[in-house]
């Protein structure tokens, strides 16, 4: 009971020693706030997007074949799915139909893909969020709803009316966001796409590991043909977010050292007036180790405070602002979102991490200083 | 009570600035007496009354506080030894600024894990003992000279210790807040405290409180008897 105590005492006059030092420790804790906002933030930023992608990924084919004309991805023909079913651990083979398409009116692409279930209601179109919150009719600042309808420039220059007849759930908005379904022949209207060809092939296998002998099969009947692997895929996404996130680590590195030397400057700087207080307590008969817990408990409250501050604010800014700070330089691969925001994914163990590496580090700066300063004679007071 | 023998202070040993500030110094200070260590500036009362208050240690001699010796205590002990027996009263009052009254008479018993609310009504008793209940929530940078001291009194009684410390109590105040303080003196000897107080303020050592001068001069005691 005794030692509860004596921490509660020690823990009470280290909060009203903070009060007392306001301009010191209110200036530490907004830049040390600011340094986590910032960490986490990419942290936030990083691990959703990556696991977006794997969502995405999730339910996508275990292969996919494109055909190659001059290195380039081209329409692939639709009697190559006779020849690829033949071959013995492939359980289907299925055509795509997908494309982007550029609207001048938002300025945004869009991916427009065919969707099964609208074939026998041509005409009609299934919307993402991000496409109904933008109007691509020309109503700006106004949502699209079921019925609207939406004009399509075919390849042409003719117009093409489409029908809204409904808004896509947003599990993942990543996924969604852009995304119009559309039905087959509405798509090969709008691209001129004959009616035996395709964007691309998916196929599943019987067992995951025949997947690399399939794929060498499949090149060796048709060498124009390219299969892509959805593992594959996914270490690329994993690949390309860790870098993105490794770039922004790199430029935060500076803000990182800045805050170091702050915070040494500031934690670690004890001033005539805190080592009087030291030497005070001393004389009156506190141990070392009582000020050096009382040390603890301030450098604790400080990094605390500021941590957890430091990661509400990254989560508004990430999951709330649509991450206003760094968008341009983490996504970054077209003007494909006109309005995005990310759902929610957090780790724990990022979160330890940030911790171990903020607060323990901070925690253990303000203590050495003041265990220099508690190990002065406590005879010194009397001479002050 | 405490027994000093052949006590000796050197700062900067060995240095060029090397500095005896006590030399030689035999001493007995016996329980439940008022003793006054008296001497000019320089002389080595602060030196003294820190080697006696347990809040340094002498370069050679022992010291003996009720037939033990503590000059070779570690640290962690003879801070203990200090929180028990010593309560001090500061010169300069050493308070700590920006927290209260009350919070100041509370600090020396913090490390004792007393419980915050008899810690709290004791503190208080104190306060009221020495007419300061009506500061007890004020800052201590809004006290008087007199108040201040009487805080730093409080404080150096909070631990119920034996023996009090006082260096140089008056030399901040005026003829009437000294003579205050002498009659605070004279309650707490009378309740049973040792009283060791560093001065050369006559008020201090011919208040009749005063049972024995020590005379200090150059670091080493000049007289040392009884009052009659």
């Amino acid at each position: 009971m005794g030692a509860i105590e004596k921490q509660r005492n020690i823990l009470d006059f280290t909060l009203s020693s903070l009060g007392r030092r306001k301009g010191k420790n209110i200036a530490l804790v907004v830049v040390y706030t600011f340094v986590i906002f910032l960490l986490a933030s990419v942290l936030f930023f990083t691990h959703s997007l990556k696991k977006e992608a794997f969502l995405i990924l999730q339910d996508a084919p275990e292969m996919t074949v494109q055909r190659l004309l001059a290195g380039r991805q081209d329409l692939i023909p639709t009697h190559y799915i006779d020849t690829i079913r033949q071959i013995r651990g492939v359980q289907s083979v299925a055509p795509r139909l997908w494309g982007y398409y550029y609207d001048a009116m938002s300025g945004a692409n869009y991916t427009l893909m065919v969707n099964a279930e609208l074939n026998d209601r041509a005409g009609e179109i299934i919307i993402g969020n991000g496409v109904s919150m933008r109007s691509m009719s020309g109503k700006r600042n106004q949502a699209l709803r079921r019925n609207d309808i939406i004009p399509f420039k075919t390849y042409d220059g003719s117009v093409l009316t489409l029908k809204v007849r409904g808004l896509l759930p947003f599990a993942s908005e990543l996924v969604t966001a852009d995304l119009i379904l559309v039905s087959e022949a509405d798509f090969r209207k709008l691209f001129s796409i004959a009616n035996d060809q395709a964007t691309d092939l998916v196929l599943n296998v019987r067992n995951a590991k025949e997947l690399s002998t399939i794929a060498a099969k499949i090149t060796q009947i048709h060498p124009d043909t390219r299969p892509i692997l959805r593992e594959e895929i996914l270490r690329t996404y994993d690949a390309v977010f860790d870098w993105r996130g490794g770039v922004i680590f790199m430029v935060l590195s500076g803000v990182f050292f800045a805050f170091i030397i702050l915070a040494w400057d500031k934690a670690t700087g004890l001033s005539a007036e805190e080592k009087r207080e030291i030497g005070i307590l001393k004389a009156i008969g506190w141990e070392t180790s009582d000020i050096l817990l009382m040390k603890f408990w301030e450098g604790s409250a400080v990094s605390m405070a500021a941590f957890f501050m430091g990661i509400f604010l990254a989560y508004l800014h990430i999951f709330l602002a649509s991450s206003i700070l760094f968008e341009p330089v983490l996504k970054g691969w077209s003007v494909l979102y006109p309005s995005f925001r990310l759902t929610p994914y957090i780790s724990v163990y990022h979160i330890a991490t940030l911790f171990f590496l903020t607060v323990i580090p901070y925690t253990v700066v303000t203590i050495v200083p003041s265990w220099r300063s508690a190990t002065i004679d406590p005879d010194s007071v009397m001479r002050m | 009570m405490i027994r000093l023998q052949n006590v000796r202070k050197v700062f900067n040993a060995d240095k060029a600035n090397e500095f005896v500030a006590i030399e030689g110094v035999n001493l007995s200070i016996d329980s439940h007496g008022a003793t006054v260590l008296k001497g000019p500036s320089g002389s080595g009362k602060t030196t003294l009354l820190s080697i006696l208050g347990c809040m340094a240690r002498p370069t050679s001699g022992r010291i003996m506080l009720k037939e033990r010796e503590i000059t070779s205590l570690p640290e962690r002990f003879l801070t203990e030894v200090r929180r028990e027996t010593f309560g001090i009263v500061f010169q300069q009052f050493n308070l700590i600024k920006g927290i209260t009254a009350l919070e100041n008479v509370m600090l020396p018993a913090y490390p004792n894990g007393e419980k915050h609310a008899s810690l709290k009504k004791r503190a208080m008793e104190l306060l009221d003992l020495l007419n300061l209940i009506g500061k007890a929530f004020s800052k201590v940078e809004w006290l008087s000279g007199g108040e201040a001291q009487r805080i730093a009194i409080a404080r150096a009684l909070i631990n119920n210790p034996a023996i009090i410390i006082a260096d140089e109590p008056t030399a901040h105040l005026d003829t009437r807040l000294s003579r205050e303080f002498m009659e605070i003196m004279r309650q707490l000897k009378k309740e049973g405290k040792t009283l060791l107080i560093a001065s050369h303020d006559p008020i201090v050592y011919d208040s009749t409180v005063i049972d024995r001068i020590v005379e200090i001069r150059d670091g080493k005691i000049v007289s040392s008897g009884d009052i009659p």
